[in-house]
Protein backbone atom coordinates (compact mmCIF):
# COMPACT_ATOMS: atom_id res chain seq x y z
CA UNK A 1 0.00 0.00 0.00
CA UNK A 2 1.32 3.34 -0.84
CA UNK A 3 2.33 5.19 2.05
CA UNK A 4 3.26 9.00 0.44
CA UNK A 5 0.31 11.23 -1.30
CA UNK A 6 0.97 14.41 -2.87
CA UNK A 7 -1.55 16.48 -4.63
CA UNK A 8 -3.75 19.63 -4.75
CA UNK A 9 -6.51 20.24 -1.94
CA UNK A 10 -10.18 20.43 -3.29
CA UNK A 11 -12.20 21.91 -0.05
CA UNK A 12 -15.30 21.52 0.83
CA UNK A 13 -17.34 22.26 4.39
CA UNK A 14 -19.20 20.28 7.38
CA UNK A 15 -21.89 17.25 6.80
CA UNK A 16 -21.14 16.46 3.47
CA UNK A 17 -23.15 13.57 2.89
CA UNK A 18 -23.19 10.86 0.54
CA UNK A 19 -26.13 12.18 -1.48
CA UNK A 20 -23.84 14.70 -2.37
CA UNK A 21 -20.93 12.65 -3.25
CA UNK A 22 -23.31 10.29 -5.32
CA UNK A 23 -26.64 11.78 -5.79
CA UNK A 24 -29.24 8.93 -5.62
CA UNK A 25 -29.94 8.94 -8.95
CA UNK A 26 -27.03 7.77 -10.21
CA UNK A 27 -27.85 4.38 -7.56
CA UNK A 28 -28.67 2.28 -10.36
CA UNK A 29 -25.57 3.09 -12.27
CA UNK A 30 -23.05 -0.25 -12.30
CA UNK A 31 -20.24 0.48 -10.21
CA UNK A 32 -17.60 0.97 -12.43
CA UNK A 33 -18.96 4.50 -14.09
CA UNK A 34 -19.87 5.86 -10.85
CA UNK A 35 -16.61 8.43 -10.92
CA UNK A 36 -17.91 10.45 -13.18
CA UNK A 37 -20.74 11.65 -10.89
CA UNK A 38 -18.41 11.73 -7.85
CA UNK A 39 -19.60 14.88 -5.72
CA UNK A 40 -21.88 16.47 -8.48
CA UNK A 41 -24.31 17.47 -5.66
CA UNK A 42 -21.83 19.86 -5.00
CA UNK A 43 -19.76 21.11 -7.60
CA UNK A 44 -20.91 19.55 -10.95
CA UNK A 45 -17.44 19.99 -13.17
CA UNK A 46 -15.68 18.08 -9.86
CA UNK A 47 -15.49 14.93 -11.61
CA UNK A 48 -13.72 16.76 -15.00
CA UNK A 49 -11.58 19.05 -12.71
CA UNK A 50 -10.38 16.46 -9.92
CA UNK A 51 -6.64 15.83 -11.12
CA UNK A 52 -5.32 11.65 -10.28
CA UNK A 53 -3.74 12.26 -6.54
CA UNK A 54 -5.85 15.39 -5.51
CA UNK A 55 -7.42 15.44 -2.07
CA UNK A 56 -10.65 15.97 -0.56
CA UNK A 57 -10.41 18.16 2.39
CA UNK A 58 -13.25 18.97 4.59
CA UNK A 59 -14.79 19.55 8.29
CA UNK A 60 -17.07 17.54 10.61
CA UNK A 61 -19.14 14.75 9.74
CA UNK A 62 -18.13 13.89 6.60
CA UNK A 63 -20.16 11.22 4.49
CA UNK A 64 -23.03 11.36 6.54
CA UNK A 65 -26.31 9.95 5.07
CA UNK A 66 -26.44 6.92 3.33
CA UNK A 67 -24.33 4.16 3.62
CA UNK A 68 -24.15 3.60 0.04
CA UNK A 69 -20.71 2.34 -0.93
CA UNK A 70 -20.89 4.09 -4.49
CA UNK A 71 -20.11 7.38 -2.40
CA UNK A 72 -16.42 6.25 -1.69
CA UNK A 73 -15.99 4.37 -5.18
CA UNK A 74 -17.09 7.59 -7.13
CA UNK A 75 -13.99 9.25 -5.10
CA UNK A 76 -11.69 6.27 -6.15
CA UNK A 77 -12.37 6.51 -9.57
CA UNK A 78 -12.52 9.77 -10.06
CA UNK A 79 -8.61 9.92 -8.80
CA UNK A 80 -8.96 11.10 -5.24
CA UNK A 81 -6.41 10.15 -3.46
CA UNK A 82 -7.50 10.09 0.25
CA UNK A 83 -10.10 12.45 1.98
CA UNK A 84 -8.89 14.52 4.69
CA UNK A 85 -11.59 15.88 6.98
CA UNK A 86 -11.93 16.53 10.94
CA UNK A 87 -14.57 14.17 11.41
CA UNK A 88 -16.08 11.01 9.49
CA UNK A 89 -19.69 9.70 9.62
CA UNK A 90 -18.56 6.03 10.95
CA UNK A 91 -19.92 4.12 7.76
CA UNK A 92 -18.36 6.43 5.24
CA UNK A 93 -15.51 5.49 7.01
CA UNK A 94 -15.39 2.18 7.44
CA UNK A 95 -16.49 2.37 3.66
CA UNK A 96 -13.14 4.12 2.84
CA UNK A 97 -11.05 2.00 4.38
CA UNK A 98 -12.38 -1.28 3.49
CA UNK A 99 -11.95 -0.28 -0.11
CA UNK A 100 -8.51 0.89 0.52
CA UNK A 101 -9.32 4.42 0.48
CA UNK A 102 -7.29 6.58 3.27
CA UNK A 103 -10.21 8.48 5.08
CA UNK A 104 -7.94 10.52 7.66
CA UNK A 105 -8.66 12.79 10.83
CA UNK A 106 -6.33 15.92 11.67
CA UNK A 107 -7.05 18.41 14.02
CA UNK A 108 -8.16 21.31 12.08
CA UNK A 109 -8.68 21.15 8.30
CA UNK A 110 -9.86 25.39 8.06
CA UNK A 111 -6.29 26.62 7.17
CA UNK A 112 -6.05 24.08 4.25
CA UNK A 113 -7.35 26.60 1.22
CA UNK A 114 -8.57 25.30 -2.32
CA UNK A 115 -5.29 24.51 -4.93
CA UNK A 116 -3.12 24.44 -1.69
CA UNK A 117 -0.67 21.63 -2.08
CA UNK A 118 -0.89 18.70 0.30
CA UNK A 119 1.19 15.89 1.27
CA UNK A 120 0.02 13.27 3.32
CA UNK A 121 2.85 10.62 4.85
CA UNK A 122 0.65 7.68 6.28
CA UNK A 123 4.42 6.00 7.29
CA UNK A 124 5.42 8.90 9.82
CA UNK A 125 1.41 9.76 10.26
CA UNK A 126 1.47 13.50 9.27
CA UNK A 127 -0.90 15.88 6.55
CA UNK A 128 1.51 18.92 5.58
CA UNK A 129 0.57 22.02 3.82
CA UNK A 130 2.97 22.36 1.58
CA UNK A 131 1.93 26.33 1.08
CA UNK A 132 2.33 27.25 4.58
CA UNK A 133 4.21 24.38 5.79
CA UNK A 134 2.38 23.46 8.65
CA UNK A 135 2.08 20.55 9.63
CA UNK A 136 -0.51 17.91 11.92
CA UNK A 137 -0.48 14.85 12.84
CA UNK A 138 -3.54 11.94 11.43
CA UNK A 139 -5.58 11.21 14.35
CA UNK A 140 -7.07 8.10 13.50
CA UNK A 141 -6.03 4.96 11.39
CA UNK A 142 -4.82 2.90 14.14
CA UNK A 143 -5.99 -1.02 15.00
CA UNK A 144 -7.98 -2.99 13.21
CA UNK A 145 -8.71 -0.04 10.30
CA UNK A 146 -5.22 0.41 9.72
CA UNK A 147 -4.48 -3.44 9.28
CA UNK A 148 -7.25 -3.29 7.18
CA UNK A 149 -6.31 -0.22 5.00
CA UNK A 150 -2.78 -1.25 4.66
CA UNK A 151 -3.90 -5.06 3.18
CA UNK A 152 -5.66 -2.78 0.91
CA UNK A 153 -9.20 -3.27 2.11
CA UNK A 154 -11.08 -5.83 3.85
CA UNK A 155 -11.92 -8.30 1.14
CA UNK A 156 -7.86 -9.26 0.91
CA UNK A 157 -8.41 -8.72 4.88
CA UNK A 158 -10.64 -11.17 4.99
CA UNK A 159 -9.18 -13.67 2.87
CA UNK A 160 -5.93 -13.83 5.16
CA UNK A 161 -8.45 -14.39 8.30
CA UNK A 162 -9.88 -17.28 6.44
CA UNK A 163 -6.20 -18.04 5.37
CA UNK A 164 -5.38 -17.84 9.22
CA UNK A 165 -8.10 -19.91 10.53
CA UNK A 166 -7.39 -22.81 7.81
CA UNK B 1 -21.88 -1.89 31.33
CA UNK B 2 -24.33 -0.15 29.30
CA UNK B 3 -27.29 -2.05 27.15
CA UNK B 4 -24.80 -1.93 23.79
CA UNK B 5 -22.27 -2.80 25.69
CA UNK B 6 -23.60 -6.16 26.80
CA UNK B 7 -24.59 -6.75 23.64
CA UNK B 8 -21.14 -6.49 21.97
CA UNK B 9 -19.26 -8.51 24.88
CA UNK B 10 -22.53 -11.78 24.06
CA UNK B 11 -21.79 -11.57 20.76
CA UNK B 12 -17.83 -11.13 21.35
CA UNK B 13 -17.70 -13.92 23.73
CA UNK B 14 -16.49 -11.87 26.40
CA UNK B 15 -17.36 -11.42 30.15
CA UNK B 16 -16.55 -7.57 29.73
CA UNK B 17 -15.94 -5.03 27.23
CA UNK B 18 -15.63 -1.50 27.79
CA UNK B 19 -15.41 1.46 25.15
CA UNK B 20 -12.55 1.86 22.55
CA UNK B 21 -12.11 -2.13 22.91
CA UNK B 22 -11.91 -3.36 19.62
CA UNK B 23 -13.60 -7.01 19.27
CA UNK B 24 -14.61 -9.57 16.42
CA UNK B 25 -18.17 -10.40 17.25
CA UNK B 26 -19.96 -12.92 15.91
CA UNK B 27 -23.59 -11.86 14.23
CA UNK B 28 -26.94 -13.33 14.93
CA UNK B 29 -28.26 -11.49 11.98
CA UNK B 30 -27.29 -10.02 8.48
CA UNK B 31 -29.31 -7.88 6.31
CA UNK B 32 -29.61 -6.29 3.13
CA UNK B 33 -31.79 -5.04 0.17
CA UNK B 34 -31.95 -4.89 -3.47
CA UNK B 35 -29.52 -1.89 -3.96
CA UNK B 36 -27.12 -2.90 -1.16
CA UNK B 37 -27.52 -6.14 -1.65
CA UNK B 38 -26.46 -9.29 -4.45
CA UNK B 39 -25.93 -6.54 -7.38
CA UNK B 40 -23.25 -4.96 -5.24
CA UNK B 41 -21.83 -7.96 -3.49
CA UNK B 42 -21.70 -10.45 -5.68
CA UNK B 43 -18.20 -9.79 -6.87
CA UNK B 44 -17.03 -10.12 -3.69
CA UNK B 45 -18.95 -13.21 -2.44
CA UNK B 46 -16.86 -15.28 -5.24
CA UNK B 47 -13.05 -13.59 -4.59
CA UNK B 48 -14.28 -14.90 -1.05
CA UNK B 49 -14.93 -18.50 -1.94
CA UNK B 50 -18.95 -18.19 -2.59
CA UNK B 51 -20.07 -19.67 0.86
CA UNK B 52 -22.62 -18.35 2.98
CA UNK B 53 -22.04 -18.70 6.85
CA UNK B 54 -25.92 -19.20 7.92
CA UNK B 55 -28.56 -19.01 4.73
CA UNK B 56 -31.12 -18.81 8.09
CA UNK B 57 -29.19 -15.70 9.30
CA UNK B 58 -29.49 -13.70 6.22
CA UNK B 59 -32.69 -11.21 5.13
CA UNK B 60 -33.12 -9.46 1.66
CA UNK B 61 -35.81 -7.51 0.74
CA UNK B 62 -36.39 -5.80 -2.46
CA UNK B 63 -37.45 -2.22 -1.30
CA UNK B 64 -35.43 1.00 -3.08
CA UNK B 65 -36.00 0.18 -6.85
CA UNK B 66 -39.67 -1.39 -6.65
CA UNK B 67 -41.95 -0.88 -8.23
CA UNK B 68 -39.50 -0.47 -11.17
CA UNK B 69 -39.68 3.13 -12.71
CA UNK B 70 -37.32 2.00 -15.64
CA UNK B 71 -35.37 -0.52 -17.32
CA UNK B 72 -32.15 -0.26 -14.97
CA UNK B 73 -34.23 -0.57 -11.79
CA UNK B 74 -36.31 -3.79 -13.39
CA UNK B 75 -32.76 -5.45 -13.95
CA UNK B 76 -31.81 -4.67 -10.68
CA UNK B 77 -34.31 -6.51 -9.23
CA UNK B 78 -34.41 -9.48 -11.67
CA UNK B 79 -30.38 -9.58 -10.82
CA UNK B 80 -31.71 -9.63 -6.68
CA UNK B 81 -34.41 -12.35 -7.46
CA UNK B 82 -32.20 -14.59 -9.05
CA UNK B 83 -29.53 -14.21 -6.54
CA UNK B 84 -32.61 -15.16 -3.81
CA UNK B 85 -33.65 -17.89 -5.79
CA UNK B 86 -30.37 -19.43 -6.80
CA UNK B 87 -29.29 -19.44 -2.95
CA UNK B 88 -32.63 -20.48 -1.95
CA UNK B 89 -32.64 -17.99 0.97
CA UNK B 90 -35.70 -18.06 3.52
CA UNK B 91 -36.14 -14.86 4.82
CA UNK B 92 -36.37 -13.30 1.10
CA UNK B 93 -38.95 -10.18 0.75
CA UNK B 94 -39.89 -8.98 -2.65
CA UNK B 95 -41.57 -5.82 -2.68
CA UNK B 96 -43.69 -5.96 0.09
CA UNK B 97 -41.88 -3.54 2.20
CA UNK B 98 -38.71 -1.44 3.48
CA UNK B 99 -36.18 -3.86 4.90
CA UNK B 100 -36.07 -2.09 8.17
CA UNK B 101 -39.66 -2.68 8.96
CA UNK B 102 -39.94 -6.26 7.94
CA UNK B 103 -37.06 -7.32 10.57
CA UNK B 104 -39.15 -5.60 13.41
CA UNK B 105 -42.68 -6.79 11.77
CA UNK B 106 -41.45 -10.36 10.83
CA UNK B 107 -39.88 -11.01 14.27
CA UNK B 108 -36.67 -11.17 12.63
CA UNK B 109 -34.95 -9.30 15.23
CA UNK B 110 -34.48 -9.88 18.75
CA UNK B 111 -34.18 -8.31 22.12
CA UNK B 112 -30.44 -8.75 22.40
CA UNK B 113 -29.09 -9.59 19.52
CA UNK B 114 -26.54 -8.24 16.96
CA UNK B 115 -27.59 -6.90 13.88
CA UNK B 116 -25.47 -6.33 10.74
CA UNK B 117 -27.21 -4.83 7.54
CA UNK B 118 -25.93 -2.96 4.34
CA UNK B 119 -27.97 0.35 5.17
CA UNK B 120 -27.49 3.46 7.15
CA UNK B 121 -31.41 2.86 8.44
CA UNK B 122 -30.37 -1.02 10.05
CA UNK B 123 -30.07 0.80 13.05
CA UNK B 124 -33.88 0.82 13.46
CA UNK B 125 -34.28 -2.51 14.32
CA UNK B 126 -32.36 -0.92 18.02
CA UNK B 127 -36.39 -0.14 18.50
CA UNK B 128 -36.66 -3.21 20.15
CA UNK B 129 -33.77 -3.50 22.17
CA UNK B 130 -31.41 -5.05 19.23
CA UNK B 131 -27.70 -3.58 18.48
CA UNK B 132 -28.13 -2.73 14.75
CA UNK B 133 -25.37 -1.45 12.82
CA UNK B 134 -25.38 -0.14 9.50
CA UNK B 135 -22.49 -1.07 7.03
CA UNK B 136 -21.35 -1.18 3.43
CA UNK B 137 -22.27 -3.76 0.87
CA UNK B 138 -18.65 -5.32 0.75
CA UNK B 139 -18.20 -5.21 4.38
CA UNK B 140 -21.74 -7.09 4.48
CA UNK B 141 -20.36 -9.26 1.87
CA UNK B 142 -17.41 -10.03 4.57
CA UNK B 143 -20.51 -10.88 7.20
CA UNK B 144 -22.33 -13.29 4.80
CA UNK B 145 -19.15 -15.08 4.49
CA UNK B 146 -17.13 -15.31 7.92
CA UNK B 147 -20.64 -15.07 10.46
CA UNK B 148 -18.35 -11.80 12.27
CA UNK B 149 -17.40 -8.70 12.68
CA UNK B 150 -15.02 -6.32 13.96
CA UNK B 151 -16.23 -3.51 16.47
CA UNK B 152 -14.94 -0.99 18.16
CA UNK B 153 -16.95 -0.43 21.29
CA UNK B 154 -18.84 2.71 21.10
CA UNK B 155 -19.29 4.93 24.13
CA UNK B 156 -22.84 5.45 25.34
CA UNK B 157 -24.77 8.49 25.44
CA UNK B 158 -28.22 8.39 26.89
CA UNK B 159 -30.86 10.31 26.03
CA UNK B 160 -34.16 10.98 28.71
CA UNK B 161 -37.50 12.31 27.82
CA UNK B 162 -39.44 12.88 31.08
CA UNK B 163 -43.08 13.80 31.61
CA UNK B 164 -45.83 12.13 29.32
CA UNK B 165 -46.21 13.59 25.26
CA UNK B 166 -48.76 15.83 24.48
CA UNK B 167 -51.21 14.46 22.16
CA UNK B 168 -49.56 17.34 19.62
CA UNK B 169 -46.18 15.69 19.52
CA UNK B 170 -44.81 12.16 18.21
CA UNK B 171 -41.61 10.41 18.17
CA UNK B 172 -40.49 12.35 15.38
CA UNK B 173 -40.44 15.57 17.19
CA UNK B 174 -38.55 13.92 19.98
CA UNK B 175 -35.99 13.25 17.43
CA UNK B 176 -35.56 16.35 15.99
CA UNK B 177 -35.46 18.07 19.45
CA UNK B 178 -32.24 15.77 19.93
CA UNK B 179 -31.10 17.13 17.02
CA UNK B 180 -32.36 20.69 17.33
CA UNK B 181 -29.86 20.38 20.97
CA UNK B 182 -26.87 18.74 20.14
CA UNK B 183 -26.98 18.22 16.36
CA UNK B 184 -26.09 16.01 13.65
CA UNK B 185 -22.68 14.78 14.56
CA UNK B 186 -23.01 14.77 17.81
CA UNK B 187 -22.95 11.18 18.37
CA UNK B 188 -20.55 9.93 16.03
CA UNK B 189 -18.91 6.32 16.93
CA UNK B 190 -21.31 6.42 20.08
CA UNK B 191 -24.06 4.54 20.60
CA UNK B 192 -26.98 6.44 21.70
CA UNK B 193 -29.63 4.55 24.43
CA UNK B 194 -33.26 6.12 24.32
CA UNK B 195 -34.90 5.85 27.86
CA UNK B 196 -37.21 7.56 30.30
CA UNK B 197 -41.07 7.43 31.04
CA UNK B 198 -42.01 9.09 27.70
CA UNK B 199 -40.12 6.32 25.65
CA UNK B 200 -41.28 3.15 28.30
CA UNK B 201 -45.06 4.15 27.11
CA UNK B 202 -43.89 4.20 23.33
CA UNK B 203 -45.60 1.36 21.22
CA UNK B 204 -42.78 -0.58 18.71
CA UNK B 205 -43.77 2.13 16.08
CA UNK B 206 -42.72 5.25 18.17
CA UNK B 207 -39.38 3.50 19.15
CA UNK B 208 -38.38 2.75 15.81
CA UNK B 209 -38.56 6.60 14.92
CA UNK B 210 -35.86 6.98 17.70
CA UNK B 211 -33.99 4.34 16.91
CA UNK B 212 -33.53 5.06 13.20
CA UNK B 213 -33.13 8.75 13.68
CA UNK B 214 -30.02 7.63 15.68
CA UNK B 215 -28.05 7.63 12.18
CA UNK B 216 -29.05 10.85 11.77
CA UNK B 217 -27.65 12.36 15.28
CA UNK B 218 -24.07 10.13 13.45
CA UNK B 219 -24.57 7.66 16.19
CA UNK B 220 -23.43 3.80 15.45
CA UNK B 221 -26.43 2.64 16.88
CA UNK B 222 -29.53 3.65 18.15
CA UNK B 223 -31.14 1.73 21.01
CA UNK B 224 -34.12 1.46 23.28
CA UNK B 225 -34.25 -0.85 25.93
CA UNK B 226 -37.39 -3.39 25.31
CA UNK B 227 -40.34 -2.76 27.62
CA UNK B 228 -42.41 -5.83 29.25
CA UNK B 229 -45.23 -4.59 26.40
CA UNK B 230 -42.43 -4.92 23.60
CA UNK B 231 -41.25 -8.02 24.81
CA UNK B 232 -45.01 -9.57 25.29
CA UNK B 233 -44.39 -8.98 21.20
CA UNK B 234 -42.12 -11.93 21.57
CA UNK B 235 -43.52 -14.72 24.04
CA UNK B 236 -47.24 -13.63 22.56
CA UNK B 237 -46.06 -15.36 19.37
CA UNK B 238 -47.27 -18.91 19.19
CA UNK B 239 -45.25 -20.18 16.35
CA UNK B 240 -42.26 -18.83 18.44
CA UNK B 241 -40.28 -16.81 15.33
CA UNK B 242 -40.57 -13.95 17.81
CA UNK B 243 -38.78 -15.54 20.75
CA UNK B 244 -34.77 -14.49 21.67
CA UNK B 245 -32.48 -16.75 20.87
CA UNK B 246 -31.26 -19.27 24.01
CA UNK B 247 -28.40 -17.77 25.03
CA UNK B 248 -29.64 -15.08 27.08
CA UNK B 249 -29.46 -12.08 24.99
CA UNK B 250 -29.33 -9.06 27.43
CA UNK B 251 -32.24 -6.78 27.64
CA UNK B 252 -31.21 -3.66 29.91
CA UNK B 253 -27.88 -2.08 31.20
CA UNK B 254 -26.29 -3.09 34.08
CA UNK B 255 -27.64 -0.91 37.07
CA UNK B 256 -25.35 1.93 37.07
CA UNK B 257 -23.86 1.36 34.33
CA UNK B 258 -21.86 4.37 32.63
CA UNK B 259 -22.52 6.91 29.99
CA UNK B 260 -20.03 9.26 28.29
CA UNK B 261 -22.72 11.45 28.75
CA UNK B 262 -26.93 12.04 29.46
CA UNK B 263 -29.20 14.49 28.02
CA UNK B 264 -32.46 15.60 29.62
CA UNK B 265 -35.70 16.19 27.27
CA UNK B 266 -38.87 17.40 29.08
CA UNK B 267 -41.88 16.74 26.59
CA UNK B 268 -44.34 18.78 27.40
CA UNK B 269 -41.99 22.29 26.49
CA UNK B 270 -41.32 21.07 23.27
CA UNK B 271 -43.43 22.29 19.94
CA UNK B 272 -43.96 20.38 16.99
CA UNK B 273 -41.05 20.81 14.81
CA UNK B 274 -39.60 20.89 11.65
CA UNK B 275 -36.51 20.54 9.85
CA UNK B 276 -35.83 23.07 7.67
CA UNK B 277 -33.45 22.35 4.50
CA UNK B 278 -30.74 21.25 3.75
CA UNK B 279 -29.86 19.51 6.80
CA UNK B 280 -31.31 17.20 9.40
CA UNK B 281 -30.38 18.94 12.21
CA UNK B 282 -31.69 23.12 10.82
CA UNK B 283 -34.60 22.32 13.52
CA UNK B 284 -37.18 25.05 14.12
CA UNK B 285 -41.14 24.98 15.53
CA UNK B 286 -43.39 24.62 12.84
CA UNK B 287 -44.83 27.97 14.06
CA UNK B 288 -41.82 29.60 13.04
CA UNK B 289 -41.94 28.88 9.64
CA UNK B 290 -45.52 28.52 9.56
CA UNK B 291 -47.44 30.08 6.35
CA UNK B 292 -44.81 28.17 3.90
CA UNK B 293 -46.70 27.09 0.26
CA UNK B 294 -46.05 24.00 -0.04
CA UNK B 295 -46.41 22.24 -3.67
CA UNK B 296 -46.03 18.45 -1.87
CA UNK B 297 -47.11 16.73 1.33
CA UNK B 298 -45.42 13.44 1.70
CA UNK B 299 -46.19 10.07 3.95
CA UNK B 300 -43.76 7.27 3.76
CA UNK B 301 -40.67 5.16 4.32
CA UNK B 302 -38.67 3.84 7.08
CA UNK B 303 -38.93 6.21 9.51
CA UNK B 304 -42.85 7.81 8.40
CA UNK B 305 -44.34 4.97 7.04
CA UNK B 306 -45.36 2.88 9.82
CA UNK B 307 -48.81 2.07 10.75
CA UNK B 308 -48.75 4.39 13.64
CA UNK B 309 -47.76 7.25 11.10
CA UNK B 310 -50.73 6.75 8.91
CA UNK B 311 -52.86 6.24 11.92
CA UNK B 312 -51.50 9.91 13.20
CA UNK B 313 -52.34 11.46 10.20
CA UNK B 314 -55.89 10.23 10.00
CA UNK B 315 -56.46 12.05 13.40
CA UNK B 316 -55.81 15.47 11.56
CA UNK B 317 -57.14 13.92 8.08
CA UNK B 318 -61.10 12.55 9.19
CA UNK B 319 -63.62 14.80 7.82
CA UNK B 320 -61.23 17.02 5.81
CA UNK B 321 -60.18 17.49 2.36
CA UNK B 322 -56.06 17.93 1.18
CA UNK B 323 -55.44 21.05 -0.30
CA UNK B 324 -51.45 19.97 -1.57
CA UNK B 325 -51.89 16.86 -3.15
CA UNK B 326 -50.67 14.01 -0.06
CA UNK B 327 -48.87 11.27 -1.14
CA UNK B 328 -48.37 8.03 1.18
CA UNK B 329 -46.19 5.42 0.44
CA UNK B 330 -46.71 3.18 3.29
CA UNK B 331 -43.47 1.13 5.06
CA UNK B 332 -44.78 -2.54 4.35
CA UNK B 333 -47.94 -4.27 2.60
CA UNK B 334 -48.85 -5.53 6.13
CA UNK B 335 -49.54 -1.52 7.06
CA UNK B 336 -51.64 -1.39 4.13
CA UNK B 337 -53.62 -4.65 5.77
CA UNK B 338 -53.62 -3.63 8.98
CA UNK B 339 -54.64 0.05 8.64
CA UNK B 340 -57.15 -1.12 5.66
CA UNK B 341 -59.03 -2.91 8.20
CA UNK B 342 -59.07 -0.56 10.92
CA UNK B 343 -60.75 2.05 8.62
CA UNK B 344 -57.11 4.43 8.52
CA UNK B 345 -56.97 3.97 4.49
CA UNK B 346 -60.69 5.20 4.20
CA UNK B 347 -60.14 8.11 6.13
CA UNK B 348 -56.72 9.23 4.32
CA UNK B 349 -58.21 8.11 0.92
CA UNK B 350 -61.45 10.16 1.59
CA UNK B 351 -59.41 13.20 2.53
CA UNK B 352 -57.89 13.04 -1.14
CA UNK B 353 -54.38 11.14 -0.06
CA UNK B 354 -52.59 8.96 -2.76
CA UNK B 355 -51.87 5.52 -1.78
CA UNK B 356 -48.69 3.94 -3.42
CA UNK B 357 -47.23 0.83 -3.44
CA UNK B 358 -45.06 -0.62 -0.57
CA UNK B 359 -41.44 0.45 -0.16
CA UNK B 360 -38.82 3.10 0.04
CA UNK B 361 -40.50 5.29 -2.14
CA UNK B 362 -39.55 8.74 -2.88
CA UNK B 363 -37.74 8.66 -0.26
CA UNK B 364 -34.51 6.90 -1.52
CA UNK B 365 -35.29 9.45 -4.37
CA UNK B 366 -35.41 6.95 -6.77
CA UNK B 367 -38.86 7.01 -7.90
CA UNK B 368 -42.39 7.59 -6.71
CA UNK B 369 -42.72 11.21 -6.51
CA UNK B 370 -39.76 13.07 -7.31
CA UNK B 371 -39.55 16.47 -7.07
CA UNK B 372 -38.98 19.38 -9.83
CA UNK B 373 -36.42 22.04 -9.56
CA UNK B 374 -37.59 24.73 -6.68
CA UNK B 375 -40.56 22.18 -5.46
CA UNK B 376 -41.36 22.32 -1.77
CA UNK B 377 -42.62 19.42 -0.29
CA UNK B 378 -42.92 18.27 3.73
CA UNK B 379 -42.21 14.99 4.77
CA UNK B 380 -41.73 12.25 7.47
CA UNK B 381 -39.23 10.73 5.00
CA UNK B 382 -35.51 10.37 7.04
CA UNK B 383 -33.72 13.00 5.40
CA UNK B 384 -33.93 16.77 3.82
CA UNK B 385 -30.94 16.67 2.18
CA UNK B 386 -30.35 18.58 -1.02
CA UNK B 387 -31.44 16.27 -4.21
CA UNK B 388 -32.33 13.44 -1.75
CA UNK B 389 -35.82 13.16 -3.45
CA UNK B 390 -35.30 14.51 -6.42
CA UNK B 391 -34.18 17.78 -7.94
CA UNK B 392 -31.37 19.74 -5.62
CA UNK B 393 -32.95 22.70 -5.96
CA UNK B 394 -36.29 21.37 -4.17
CA UNK B 395 -36.78 21.56 -0.33
CA UNK B 396 -37.66 19.28 1.81
CA UNK B 397 -39.08 20.35 5.36
CA UNK B 398 -39.28 17.24 7.78
CA UNK B 399 -41.93 16.97 10.34
CA UNK B 400 -43.90 14.52 12.14
CA UNK B 401 -47.39 13.15 10.31
CA UNK B 402 -49.46 15.35 12.55
CA UNK B 403 -47.89 18.54 11.22
CA UNK B 404 -47.59 16.92 7.26
CA UNK B 405 -51.24 16.35 7.93
CA UNK B 406 -52.28 19.51 9.09
CA UNK B 407 -49.96 21.21 6.04
CA UNK B 408 -51.63 19.70 3.36
CA UNK B 409 -55.01 20.56 4.94
CA UNK B 410 -54.47 24.26 4.51
CA UNK B 411 -51.70 24.14 1.55
CA UNK B 412 -49.45 25.83 4.13
CA UNK B 413 -46.21 24.74 6.58
CA UNK B 414 -48.99 24.47 9.46
CA UNK B 415 -48.29 23.70 13.65
CA UNK B 416 -51.26 20.93 13.72
CA UNK B 417 -52.48 22.35 17.08
CA UNK B 418 -54.75 24.16 14.79
CA UNK B 419 -56.63 21.10 14.37
CA UNK B 420 -56.07 18.97 17.63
Amino acid sequence: MQHIYEGQAWVFGDHVNTDQILPGRFLDRPMDEVGRYALVGLDASFPERVAPGDFVVAGLNFGCGSSREAAVMALKQAGVAAVIARSFARIFFRNAINNGFPAVIIAETSAIRPSDRLRLDLGTRVVTNLRTGEALSVQNLTGTSQEILQRGGIVAYTLARIQQAR
Amino acid sequence: MTLTEKIIARAAGRSHVAPDDEVWANVDLAAMHDSSGPRRIAPTLERLGGRLWDLSRIVLAIDHFTPAANLRHAEILTTTRDWARKTGLPHFFDSVGVLHNLLLEQGLAKPGTLIVGADSHTVTAGAIGALAIGVGATELATVLVTGQIWLRVPPTVLIRFEGAMPSHLTARDLAMVVLQRLRADFAIYRAVEFAGPAVEAFDLDERAVLANQAIEMGAKNGIVPASAAVLDLFSGDASGSRRPPASEPPLAGDAGCSYEATHMFTVSSIPPLVAAPPNVDHVMPAQQVAGLELDHAYIGSCVGGKARDLREAARILRGKRVKTPLRITPATQRVVEDTLHDGTLQVLIDAGAIVQAPGCGACAGLHSGLLGPKERCIATVTRNYSGRMGDSTAEIYLASPLTVAASAVTGRLTDPREFL
